[in-house]
């Protein structure tokens, strides 16, 4: 039982992570908490059952789909809810309580547009699986692990490598600098914010597969996961924010299979409790600068 | 700055007392008149709706507006008694479900009362009616002591107590059941409820409950409880959740392997944990006073119209019980020959005898319980059938 | 008056009355600059430590609201010394995981009777119901009992509201009041001229709890029932709407803010649907346009400055 237990707790896991990427990426160079995220990550997961329910499409034709609904959906709010905000000197506390507004906005959109039941995707590509030894996997589940640790190392590279990366990296150390520099920040906040909504998306896609069920109040959940996620791996650490995810993936899995399952919802926030008061920088983060 | 103090209090005050006045005058207009005057017969009765019509758990409670409204023009088109229905939404919350009571009664001087969704909404709603004196009635609020409330609250709704027992004794003797494994949705006081019924008729019979596992509503991963109470090889796993929960727990235990039958409370009834589960949910096994496939002419009328009406939906258990619930009013206002008086109707309702509704045989206890019979149901195939 | 006594507007007044309150109690957290999302958790806390004392122990209602105030204050103490350290955006979100952990312990708690709630809670209403009719007094020229005595709820409502106004207005002219302004304006620049952050932040932090606590309390006592679901993170977003909207400048800001959105939905009771699209939408808006929310400083030296201007012409 354990060996598939923590099969369990890695696929799980790896869900987390996938939703904390975005955060944390927003997070690195917004230097802002985006708490629709969640509710971006539902909105995919709902364009990408459309796509495959309505347009008979290929699930990863769907998946290309919800990439792109949920980035533009992220620019929008850029656009409406955060650009705003960074023209005037507020509150470090006004994005938190503006992407608040928005996450309940989308939530409850969501519920009118899409109705309250929970929709499952119509592919059989939730039963495939396969079984080693003692333990037993779906291809999805498989399919899961593979893109987010993927993406996580393409994304490392990107930013450490490539121009864009570079001038990512820049507005994320120091928005004026990077505009002295000659960098359009605008530019690369939207690209981030896009970048970030894109994969939302994704995972939503990807999480509704696996669990084969969709719903407008499946973003509040995820996304406070998420938010537990990037506060345990360290805000805006991206390899913080994988390994994270896949530790609260772990620790629930194992809350159920070796404690009490009642006390399952309490892990996230107990873990970002302590990790608050023992390590604030989180598990990964260093104490000052250095982003990313 | 201590001018400035007084003018803020003053200003509160004023604030205070014109939010009063805005509360009053704003909403206002032709309010309260008494609700006793005039009894013409030809009136149609008020009867106030209060259900979970948008929010997370709208689908129970739209499923029981179309049970209603289907009730409605069935009955108006019939013309012994003529009803009016005034919905109000309490979005699963008791706050709103208070407000709305209040509304129903104090403002729109409704006869009676069908509702709220939930057994909690039920809680702060009820002593209201109560002590205003108008008579309610849940369609769906299982919860134990529902009716102890209060003499005008009332219930069709069959509580678990009653019905989960039926479907758990019949699985333990026809698959002579030794240790069995317990799932529940631990926020949900529905499927709470539903669980202690579970656990203290077990514990009756002496079968054993080697795991008990919880999950919350609207989870979607319940891979971690079932690869363990897998390990445990178990005769038999009971569900206590609403639909949604369940189809999830069903389809995933059957992926993992796991092939006993499984008994489950009221969710387990609904037409959506066949089309959501699929093959998955063969073997699941549930008492239910609604039984779509009963061969009686009036359940398969009901389904007939309701299909029509509703774009070839089949009805749940939610929807049915609506129906009958409207259809007991009806038969209690014409008992009681006023569209008007409250107590009146409170006292035809409490009186009702051998009412035939799509849910069996219907009457109300001394302590305003449903007295109703169960079937016990195993679904097969994809279709609920009797089990013998 | 009798359309004013209709128990219909007499419960909704009620609501606003305990609302108002809560919006004291972010306030108080807020003026020292720091956001709490976890006065839900605190209400819950209170809300369950009064309605057990008065169901389960038989302690008198006005003994146990006050208690349960205490004991939400008294956790907010312990985890405060931690919490406090954070700054910013991590004091928000430990409070609002302090909140969830709150719910999940309810949940599993026998005593709070986990989801099925505490049910049967003694309402201020039937109490000075009974009370007054053991004075032989069940009808008051015209008005019921039940009218009469939710009207006296109200009225004893009010008066803990404008104590807490009084009592705000008081602190701000106090040594306390000037500090938590300081730390407001600038913490660093606090800590620098002598000033104790740590205490001020966590006494700042307590008062929040205690009052949300109270209110948490009274709701209990209100509402016949109280389950886990009412006081979940949808709870805290609403609390935190009190602020943003009314403004939290002045203790007066989340009052009206909790005014005005117990009223508006009431009023916009057949657009229900689109409510929590309607707020969301307030919060996105009042962030970008008037992030001071509706009542600031300015807007009350302005109207009376007008004011002033006026009756002197």
């Amino acid at each position: 039982m354990f060996w598939q237990q923590l099969v369990n707790g890695l696929t799980l896991g790896s869900t987390y992570s996938l939703v904390a990427l975005g955060y944390t990426l927003i997070m690195g160079v917004l230097n802002i908490i985006n708490m629709a995220h969640g509710e971006i990550f539902m909105i995919g997961a709902f364009v990408g059952l459309y796509l495959v329910t309505y347009l008979k499409v290929n699930i990863f034709v769907a998946m290309a789909g919800a990439m792109l609904a949920s980035a533009l959906l992220g620019c929008l709010m850029e656009m409406l809810a955060l650009r705003p905000l960074r023209r005037r000197a507020v509150s470090h506390l006004a994005p938190l309580i503006s992407t608040i507004g928005v996450s309940i906005f989308l939530e409850s959109l969501a519920l009118n547009l899409f109705g309250p039941q929970s929709q499952a995707f119509p592919t059989e590509l939730a039963t495939v699986q396969f079984e080693l030894g003692p333990i037993r996997i779906t291809l999805v589940q498989i399919i899961i692990l593979g893109i987010s640790f993927g993406l996580m190392f393409i994304l490392r590279f990107w930013l450490a490598k490539t121009r864009v990366g570079k001038a990512i990296r820049t507005t994320a150390e120091n928005i004026e600098t990077a505009n002295l520099l000659g960098i359009n920040t605008n530019r690369i906040i939207f690209l981030t914010v896009a970048l970030a909504s894109g994969l939302g998306g994704v995972a939503g896609v990807l999480v509704g597969l696996s669990f084969n069920a969709v719903e407008p109040t499946m973003g509040l959940s995820m996304g406070l996961k998420g938010l537990a996620v990037l506060i345990l791996g360290g805000m805006g650490n991206i390899t913080g924010a994988m390994l994270g995810g896949l530790i609260l993936g772990i620790a629930e899995v194992f809350t159920v299979a070796y404690g009490a399952s009642s006390y399952r919802d309490a892990v996230a926030f107990g873990m970002i409790i302590l990790i608050l008061f023992i390590r604030p920088q989180g598990l990964f983060g260093k104490r000052q600068g250095g982003r990313f | 700055m201590i001018t400035m103090k007084k003018g803020l209090i003053k200003w509160f005050s004023g604030m205070t007392i014109g939010a009063l006045l805005l509360t009053t005058a704003g909403c206002g207009g032709g309010a309260a008149p008494a609700a006793n005057s005039g009894s013409q017969s030809g009136e149609a009765a008020k009867i106030g709706v209060i259900s979970y019509l948008t929010g997370g758990g709208a689908a129970y409670g739209q499923a029981i507006k179309e049970g209603l409204d289907l009730a409605k023009e069935e009955i108006n088109a019939q013309g012994k008694v003529k009803v009016d229905l005034i919905y109000e939404d309490s979005r699963g919350d008791k706050t709103e479900a208070i407000n709305a009571i209040n509304k129903l009664i104090n403002k729109d001087n409704v006869v009676g009362i069908i509702g709220p969704t939930l057994s909690g909404e039920m809680f702060a709603a009820g002593p209201i009616a109560d002590q205003a004196g108008v008579p309610i009635m849940g369609t769906s609020t299982t919860a134990e002591g529902i009716p102890a409330l209060g003499n005008f609250v009332f219930r069709n709704a069959l509580p678990e107590f009653l019905a989960v027992p039926q479907a758990v004794e019949k699985a333990i003797s026809t698959y002579n059941l030794k240790k069995v494994a317990v799932m529940y949705s631990n926020n949900n006081d529905w499927a709470v409820s539903g669980y202690k019924t579970i656990e203290s008729t077990l514990k009756k019979n002496g079968v054993e409950i080697v795991a008990t596992e919880t999950f919350a509503d609207k989870d979607t991963d319940y891979s971690a409880q079932l690869t363990k109470i897998a390990s445990l090889k178990p005769d038999a796993v009971m569900v206590s959740s609403l639909y949604q929960e369940a189809s999830l727990v069903l389809k995933k235990a059957r992926e993992i392997g796991i092939t006993v039958p499984f008994v489950g409370t009221n969710g387990f009834n609904s037409p959506e944990l066949i089309k959501i589960a699929g093959a998955a949910a063969d073997g699941a096994i549930v008492a239910s006073p609604w039984f779509p496939g009963k061969q009686d002419e009036k359940v398969q009328k009901f389904i007939a119209d309701y299909k029509a009406k509703y774009n070839n939906k089949v009805p749940d258990q939610f929807a049915a019980q609506a129906y009958d619930a409207l259809y007991i009013y009806a038969s209690a206002l014409e008992q009681a020959g006023s569209t008007t008086d409250r107590q009146k109707l409170r006292d035809s309702i409490a009186a009702i005898k051998g009412f035939q509704g799509v849910t069996g045989k219907f009457a109300f206890d001394e302590k305003r319980e449903p007295v109703m019979s169960a079937t016990v149901l195993i679904i097969k195939d994809g279709q609920f059938t009797e089990l013998k | 008056m009798a359309i004013l006594l209709n128990q219909y507007y007499l419960q909704i007044a009620v609501f606003v009355m305990v609302n108002a309150i809560l919006g004291v109690s972010i306030y108080l957290t807020l003026s020292t600059g720091q956001l709490s999302l976890g006065n839900a958790g605190f209400m819950s806390i209170g809300a369950y430590t009064c309605a057990i004392l008065t169901v389960k122990a038989g302690l008198p209602v006005y003994l146990a609201i006050p208690l349960g105030g205490v004991a939400a204050s008294f956790i907010s103490i312990i985890i405060g010394f931690p919490a406090l350290r954070l700054t910013g955006i991590y004091l928000a979100i430990a409070t609002l995981g302090f909140g969830e952990v709150v719910r999940v312990i309810v949940l599993n708690l026998k005593i709070t009777n986990g989801a099925l709630g505490i049910s049967g809670i003694p309402t201020l209403g039937t109490k000075i119901g009974k009370i007054l009719s053991s004075f032989g007094m069940s009808k008051f020229g015209g008005f019921s009992a039940q009218q009469v005595s939710t009207l006296l709820v109200l009225v004893i409502l009010l008066l803990v509201l404008a104590f807490l106004i009084f009592f705000c207005i008081r602190l701000n002219r106090s040594r306390v009041g000037r500090a938590f302004a300081a730390i407001k304006a600038d913490e660093s620049a606090a800590e620098a001229m002598g000033i104790n952050t740590t205490y001020y932040k966590l006494l700042a932090f307590a008062l929040g709890a205690l009052i949300a606590g109270i209110a948490g309390g009274l709701s209990a006592h209100l509402t016949f029932f109280i389950g886990p679901k009412d006081f979940a993170y949808h709870r805290t977003v609403e609390i935190l709407l009190y602020a943003v909207l009314g403004g939290s400048d002045l203790v007066i800001g989340p009052i009206v803010g909790a005014l005005i959105l117990t009223l508006l939905p009431e009023v916009l009771r057949s657009a229900s649907n689109y409510r929590l699209m309607i707020y969301g939408a307030l919060l996105v808006t009042m962030m970008a346009f008037r992030p001071q929310g509706l009542i600031s400083e300015e807007t009350v030296r302005y109207w009376k400055g007008k004011l002033g201007r006026g009756s002197k012409q």
